[in-house]
């Protein structure tokens, strides 16, 4: 009887130990937006495309100033 | 789902003469978002690096047209659907993972920290890709647009050009449909 209790409460283990594994892969992704969250903080831009738009800005003049705010703020 | 961006304060404020080190701290604040609408936008790791390049070199030839009435990440947002949709449209065929993307993926996995949370994030992002690549434009967009904590419904349907009900509405079939796409890809 107390084998039988043993096994019993060994299989729960394994049961619960089981469920909170599927529970917790369902619980991490529990929307689709959740799911495209983590995919973002996954995906970072590549590392030569700050140094390729730096280079790039430094090719084109600054914008002037417009117009209505030489005018307002002299 | 935030306060909307144009009611909190923009670490950058709106102004026509810029320093490098201001316009390098809107790409530090703003590119991971923009290139991740881009790249799960048109699909294509490369296109997306192009893309996302075009963006903020655009915003920063239109400093000056910037007004501060929304905020700086939706003002990016508006250049960037309005790129990839352009983009897009030169095209005449949509574009699938050919072996050259899987070579950018592994690239980009390589640089990760656990070798089975690599393989795992590997493959979560290619079946997301697959799953939003068989989605409609809009459905795609939406969900992009969302899943960024940052912007408001509201702020979503300004650069969809709809309402934020109508956000609402689409949204919850836009989630079934990608929910069903994305159960396809197991």
């Amino acid at each position: 009887m107390k084998q039988q209790n043993k096994f019993n409460s060994e299989q729960q283990q394994e049961l619960a130990a089981q469920q909170h594994t599927t529970q917790n892969t369902a619980q991490e992704f529990a929307t689709v937006e959740d799911l495209l969250r983590f995919d973002a903080t996954q995906t970072s831009p590549p590392a030569s495309l700050a140094p390729r738009l730096q280079q790039s800005s430094a090719d084109i003049p600054r914008p002037n100033r417009p117009w209505w705010q030489k005018l307002f703020q002299r | 789902m935030n306060e909307p961006l144009a009611d909190r304060e923009c670490p950058v404020q709106p102004q026509s003469d810029w320093t490098p080190e201001e316009f390098a701290n809107l790409y530090a604040e703003h590119s991971r978002a923009i290139f991740y609408l881009a790249l799960r936008f048109l699909g294509d790791p490369q296109k997306a690096e192009d893309a996302t390049h075009d963006v903020f070199l655009k915003a920063f030839r239109k400093m000056d047209q910037f007004r501060g009435e929304a905020s700086w990440r939706t003002w990016l947002y508006r250049i960037a659907i309005n790129h990839c949709r352009n983009l897009q449209q030169s095209w005449n065929e949509r574009h699938m993972f050919s072996n050259a993307d899987e070579a950018i993926w592994e690239n980009a996995v390589a640089q990760s920290d656990s070798p089975l949370r690599v393989l795992e994030t590997k493959e979560l992002g290619e079946r997301i890709q697959k799953a939003l690549d068989a989605l409609p434009d809009e459905y795609r967009l939406l969900l992009l647009l969302i899943a960024d904590e940052q912007l408001s419904y509201e702020e979503v349907g300004t650069l969809t050009e709809q309402s934020a009900d109508a956000v609402r509405g689409k949204l919850h079939r836009a989630r079934k449909a990608f929910a069903a796409t994305f159960k396809k890809t197991e």
